[in-house]
């Protein structure tokens, strides 16, 4: 999460939400989420788990 | 839900340290609207009223934390909790920041407040290379 925060902070184009997953279970249902952190990039789920900054700015960029 | 002294203290200290005014913007939705929540064992919680002192508290313990609340009359994707600096929005949340999120919380302020982006250079280059507007969600819970 923090991480996100980085990069929206960092770059104008980047937003970035945190969404607590079981107050708000028709959008992580919406999203296929089943585990947690789950990464959705312009609405459409991308993947699950922490990674290096690298690898989130790699996946984010092929992602959108 | 209060903060226990050791929180405060630890919060405190990171808030010492914070470069730049960070503001932070609580919405909330109608009160005594009550949320079934898995994540509490099943129990009904009014998560805005819960939302509301736990960021009250929060935010009270930095002099460079300014909070504003919003009441909204509808019913939304309540409560929602914006923190921003002199750059721009850092983090939108959706939900208690309770639990292991108030890590999120502390730490999108502690982020907000830094005069400089502590991203590397690599990662900042690449972001130049952006040429439309991203969303990130991150999906998380509090246990």
């Amino acid at each position: 999460m923090l991480l996100a925060t980085r990069l929206a902070l960092a770059a104008p184009r980047i937003a970035a939400r945190g969404i607590e997953a079981s107050e708000f279970v028709a959008e992580a249902e919406r999203h296929g989420v089943r585990s947690v952190p789950a990464i959705v990039v312009d609405d459409r789920y991308a993947w699950a788990g922490s990674v290096p900054e690298a690898v989130f700015v790699e996946r984010l960029l092929a992602a959108s | 839900m209060s903060l226990g002294e050791r929180d405060q203290a630890a919060i405190r200290e990171a808030f010492d340290d914070l470069e730049q005014d960070v503001e932070v913007t609580l919405e909330l939705g109608p009160s005594a609207t009550p949320v079934t929540l898995l994540a509490a064992g099943g129990r009904e919680l009014d998560t805005s009223a819960i939302t509301r002192e736990l960021v009250e508290a929060v935010c009270g313990l930095g002099d460079r934390v300014w909070l504003r609340v919003v009441e909204h009359e509808q019913a939304g994707k309540w409560p929602r909790t914006t923190i921003a600096g002199p750059s721009g929005t850092g983090l939108v949340y959706l939900g208690m920041p309770a639990g292991y999120e108030l890590t999120t919380l502390v730490g999108a302020i502690v982020e907000s407040g830094r005069a400089e982006s502590t991203l590397t250079a690599t990662t900042l280059d690449r972001l130049a290379t952006l040429e439309r507007d991203v969303a990130i969600d991150v999906f998380v819970t509090p246990t």
